[in-house]
């Protein structure tokens, strides 16, 4: 139930960003719901299982997998869906508890809290390369397949 | 001389590029329309390079007598407008497809960088309900998410403003989460608010640099390594722009005598 409310919540708020981002009309609730379910696979992680920085990477797989997928089926550009729905992963709390420790001159706790941010904004970067690379391996070796059947 | 419709065929080619750079589109897609739109238009050797700031396209009919023409384009100013990248995409699959004449392909280049995103007022609003639910995310309560609402509104109207002036990212960074912060800040002092921290997150997500980072990933994949490390600095500088804007008024609010709640 929790979750299910952090999904309407996660897909909201892509929505909102999905209009700032100018994703056309009829791509925006999709985008959103990839961002939503994005979100929820993080808010999973974090709660009960592999901590906030396994919940990045595999939100990140998450959001770049359905991004690849309904970039081919809606013959859309993959970027018009990993963009909003990678926002609601970037690490902005992290960053504000950071500053809030900086401020207060607890420096170890900034220092922590700082380089877990810095980890979340790599691991969702090396979820999306992981998938890239996957779809791209992907294109290249359907494409030799179809080539060899077209010899035959 | 320089024959006419190959100037053409660079003008046009060039323009798409820009459009889509200027949309934030990732490298390899760009220099891939470039090299497809000439390639359509029956020119063999194409060459393009691209990095966030200038397109390099040289052209060759092939051939011994043949002239190579080199061209240069500097690219000024970066935005978010995914509906653009998504219409130029269109285009260039039609371009290539299609027998489209140059010069009505020079007019649906114009209507699309003329399009304009938005109105907005609309994005106001989606600036609003992404940092409302933002606030929720962070553990906000029902009070946040409505001092949350207008705050998102605000700040985003403020971004908007600072765009019209041309100031650079840094500056427009810092002072809209200053701003935001400071907002925050005083609802919750007001006891509008519960606590400032969900609300000056929700606010914080409007400005983070998730395109930055996601483009500059997408270069690294495409072994772009220049324009990767060029868009991951900017996500960083972007990063600190809105921390130090943040916790400078956090840190003011603290000096005269406020709590953070």
């Amino acid at each position: 139930m929790i979750y299910f409310l952090q999904l309407i919540f996660g897909i909201v708020s892509t929505v909102g960003f999905a209009i700032l981002f100018h994703v056309p009309k009829k791509n925006i609730f999709i985008s959103a719901l990839v961002g939503g379910i994005g979100w929820v696979v993080f808010a999973y992680c974090r709660n009960e299982y592999g901590g906030p920085l396994l919940g990045c990477f595999l939100a990140a797989c998450m959001v770049g997998l359905l991004a690849g997928i309904f970039s081919r089926v809606y013959k859309e550009t993959a970027t018009v869906f990993t963009i909003p729905g990678i926002i609601p992963l970037v690490p902005g709390a992290g960053m504000y508890y950071t500053t809030l420790y900086l401020i207060n001159g607890q420096l170890e706790k900034a220092a922590t809290t700082g380089t877990q941010t810095l980890l979340m904004a790599g691991s969702i970067s090396v979820g999306l390369l992981v998938v890239g690379s996957f779809f791209k391996v992907h294109y290249r070796l359907t494409g030799t397949v179809k080539r060899i059947i077209e010899k035959m | 001389m320089m024959k006419q419709v190959q100037k053409k065929i660079i003008i046009m080619a060039l323009r798409a590029g820009e459009i889509m750079m200027k949309s934030g589109a990732e490298i390899y897609r760009v220099e891939d329309t470039i090299s497809r739109i000439c390639k359509a238009c029956g020119i063999p050797y194409v060459e393009v390079f691209v990095t966030p700031t200038g397109i390099f396209l040289s052209l060759d009919e092939g051939g011994e007598n043949s002239e190579m023409f080199t061209f240069l384009k500097r690219i000024n100013g970066t935005g978010t407008d995914l509906g653009k990248i998504s219409q130029i995409n269109q285009f260039s699959r039609d371009f290539v497809n299609t027998d489209l004449s140059i010069e009505d392909g020079m007019k649906r280049l114009k209507e699309i960088a003329k399009s304009k995103p938005y109105n907005l007022w609309i994005r106001a609003l989606g600036a609003a309900l992404a940092c409302a639910f933002f606030c929720l995310m962070f553990q906000g309560t029902l009070q946040d998410f409505v001092c949350a609402f207008a705050i998102g509104a605000a700040s985003y109207l403020l971004s908007v403003g600072f765009e019209q002036f041309e100031t650079n990212y840094f500056i427009k960074g810092f002072c809209c989460t200053a701003f935001a912060a400071f907002l925050a800040l005083l609802c919750t002092a007001a006891g509008l608010g519960d606590s400032s921290g969900p609300i000056t997150i929700g606010a914080l997500m409007l400005f983070v640099p998730g395109v930055a980072i996601t483009n500059a990933i997408r270069d690294f994949l495409a072994s772009d390594m220049l324009s990767g490390l060029a868009r991951t600095a900017e996500a960083f500088f972007i990063a600190i722009s809105l921390a130090t804007g943040a916790g400078v008024v956090m840190r003011l609010w603290v000096l005269f005598g406020g709590n953070i709640l």
